[in-house]
């Protein structure tokens, strides 16, 4: 008998104490695995608006709750248009709106026909709306797949009717899956002329694009620059307390399974004291009773990252599917939270086996062996 | 210490005692001398000792005062009392103490853990032993399915798992019925006529007489010595 076969015997002979344990640490697991995937896919959602436009980088409004919730005025999008290194800033507006319960996260973006090409706009049927046309909207292909439209169809939005006069593609599926409409219509729907949400950058060939954002945030410090999805929470604040409630859930997931391992590794203990007494007084080192007992715990550990994780897919595409969520959330199951899952596991359950594992090591061997 | 080791005793002790908190006198003062291959019954009555004795030869109690030597070890002086009792003693209890979520062979492989054995070399040990003692062929039996002269004969190829020197058994026939006693007496006959150091604490006057010496303890101390056969 291998030591490994040992402790998978020892595991398995305590049958319900072991699948009690796999399970606390699976719901630990769950709800770091789920809270991580749904962070992470909000978070994925949000900054997949940043990068439906083709730029270098996104300028946005520094310390907003919401990055929809920036907003940049004229003379703000003239600053960024004028500083050395930029070749064009393209101003849009973006909104959501809930358009019907299969869509009720549907991104509309207010652009002028002019900035397309700078956006990476492709018009791949019908044609552009009109730089100031009230009633007229382009869809993205995959919205028109959607909701079922068609050049010539009239769309539902803002409040009002509107012609589809073209379908689009960007090559980004959040921003395919949304509609276009003209900048002064969307921004008179909204109430605010003049202003856009965010604007996209490019800069001039050979030049440096770090070079250029330090330029923007030295001229207009109430902005900020955004080039990748993880320098969004400069921006998006409601995202940065979203990943510290993450973190405090996990540390807090940790704690609380770890208490738990370690209850009931403890009233293992008072169960397999004799057990220990008898393994000491048969010449095993404490070393050994540590490796043993850390051993089970580790199996433990790893059966419940493993339901864990099983259970996260579950829950993760059951949450998805709720109408509060449904179109925002889309799980992001990245390598990075299988680690977390290992982690957690891991953890709590070698804090919570830590004590009682060192109490077995030090029993007495006889005071184990007379002990009732 | 060491040159007052006697190398041709198994077991030299010399005035031992053993008081336990509450001031509990279990051993007052006790000299035995074991000579190597030689089977000796410790008797006496309930609470004369004999217990506190063997387990303080088996390392799993230590003296309060006095001088321990088994099979060239000091006890006082050993760091490493793990190794002490993987490789000089095998103990046998009264209860047998097996594992029951281990298998017959698993039990004896038990003592093997940690003496640098692969799996393969324990088994093969293991399955050795059961043939020694007469159990081939219940290696996958949990001791739940064995008789309670079977449990304890595995005790003892545990207890023999890593060659010890001296076997200390602690009233190993006392939940025995005779036909199990008897056969188990032959087994530590055969395990003498091999040459082992054999200690046994018995209440039972028919199993020290299977003796070569029999001592007889009362109030923590030898009263008596006397030659079985």
């Amino acid at each position: 008998m291998s030591f490994f076969l040992l402790i998978t015997r020892n595991v398995w002979s305590k049958k319900a104490r072991s699948i009690g344990l796999t399970f606390a640490v699976a719901f630990a697991v769950l709800t770091v695995v789920t809270l991580g995937v749904t962070s992470s896919g909000l978070e994925q959602s949000a900054a997949a608006i940043i990068s439906v436009g083709k730029a270098d980088f996104t300028v946005v409004q520094k310390d907003v709750s919401d990055t929809l919730a920036s907003t940049i005025d004229t003379q703000q999008l003239a600053g960024l248009r004028h500083t050395p290194g930029v070749t064009s800033a393209v101003g849009v507006l973006v909104e959501i709106e809930h358009i019907n319960a299969d869509n009720p996260v549907f991104i509309e973006i207010g652009i002028s026909p002019g900035d397309f090409a700078g956006f990476g706009v492709r018009v791949v049927a019908g044609s552009a709306y009109a730089p100031t046309a009230a009633h007229e909207v382009m869809l993205g292909w995959r919205a028109a797949a959607n909701l079922g439209l068609h050049v010539g169809s009239r769309f539902d939005a803002n409040g009002t009717w509107n012609t589809v006069t073209g379908i689009y593609s960007t090559g980004n599926a959040f921003g395919d899956a949304g509609a276009m409409f003209p900048l002064p219509a969307i921004q008179g729907y909204n109430r605010v002329p003049g202003i856009v949400t965010l604007a996209f950058v490019k800069v001039a060939p050979g030049t440096s694009v770090a070079a250029v954002t330090r330029r923007v945030a030295f001229a207009q410090p109430v902005l900020t620059t955004i080039r990748t999805a993880a320098q969004f929470g400069r921006a998006d604040r409601d995202l940065i307390y979203l990943q510290a409630a993450v973190t405090g859930s996990t540390v807090l997931a940790i704690l609380i399974g770890a208490v738990i391992v370690g209850n009931t590794m403890l009233l293992s203990l008072f169960e397999r004291t004799h057990e220990f007494g008898l393994m000491r007084a048969v010449g095993w080192t404490r070393r050994r009773m540590v490796a043993l007992l850390l051993g089970e715990s580790l199996l433990l550990a790893l059966m419940g990252a493993a339901l864990g994780v099983a259970l996260s897919f579950a829950v993760a595409a059951g949450l998805a599917h709720l109408p509060a969520l449904k179109g925002v959330l889309h799980p992001n199951f990245t390598e990075d939270v299988f680690w977390r899952a290992l982690y957690t596991a891991l953890g709590m359950t070698l804090i919570g086996a830590l004590y009682p594992t060192i109490r077995a090591a030090l029993l007495s061997p006889l005071k184990a062996l007379s002990y009732e | 210490m060491s040159e007052s080791i006697d190398r041709q005793l198994a077991i030299d002790v010399k005035g031992v005692t053993r008081v336990f908190p509450g001031r509990v006198t279990a051993l007052a003062g006790l000299d035995l001398n074991v000579r190597y291959g030689e089977m000796v019954a410790i008797t006496g009555p309930s609470g004369c000792g004999k217990s506190t004795l063997l387990n303080i030869l088996a390392a799993i109690d230590s003296p309060t005062s006095g001088s321990v030597i088994v099979a060239g070890h000091d006890l006082a002086h050993i760091h490493d009392l793990s190794g002490y009792r993987r490789h000089e003693v095998g103990l046998v209890f009264q209860l047998h103490n097996l594992l029951p979520q281990l298998s017959t062979l698993s039990n004896v492989e038990l003592p093997m853990f940690g003496c640098g054995w692969s799996a393969h070399q324990r088994r093969t040990r293991a399955l050795e032993l059961l043939a020694e003692v007469d159990l081939s062929g219940c290696e996958q039996r949990l001791p739940t399915e064995l008789s309670g002269g079977e449990r304890q004969r595995v005790a003892i190829a545990r207890a023999l798992a890593n060659e010890p020197k001296i076997l200390l058994a602690d009233e190993p026939t006392g939940s025995l019925d005779s036909a199990s006693t008897a056969r188990f007496l032959d087994l530590l006959k055969r395990l003498e006529s091999g040459g082992m150091t054999i200690v046994m604490v018995t209440h039972a006057p028919d199993v020290a007489a299977n003796a070569q010496r029999v001592i007889e303890m009362r109030d923590g101390t030898v009263v008596n010595e006397s030659v079985a056969k």
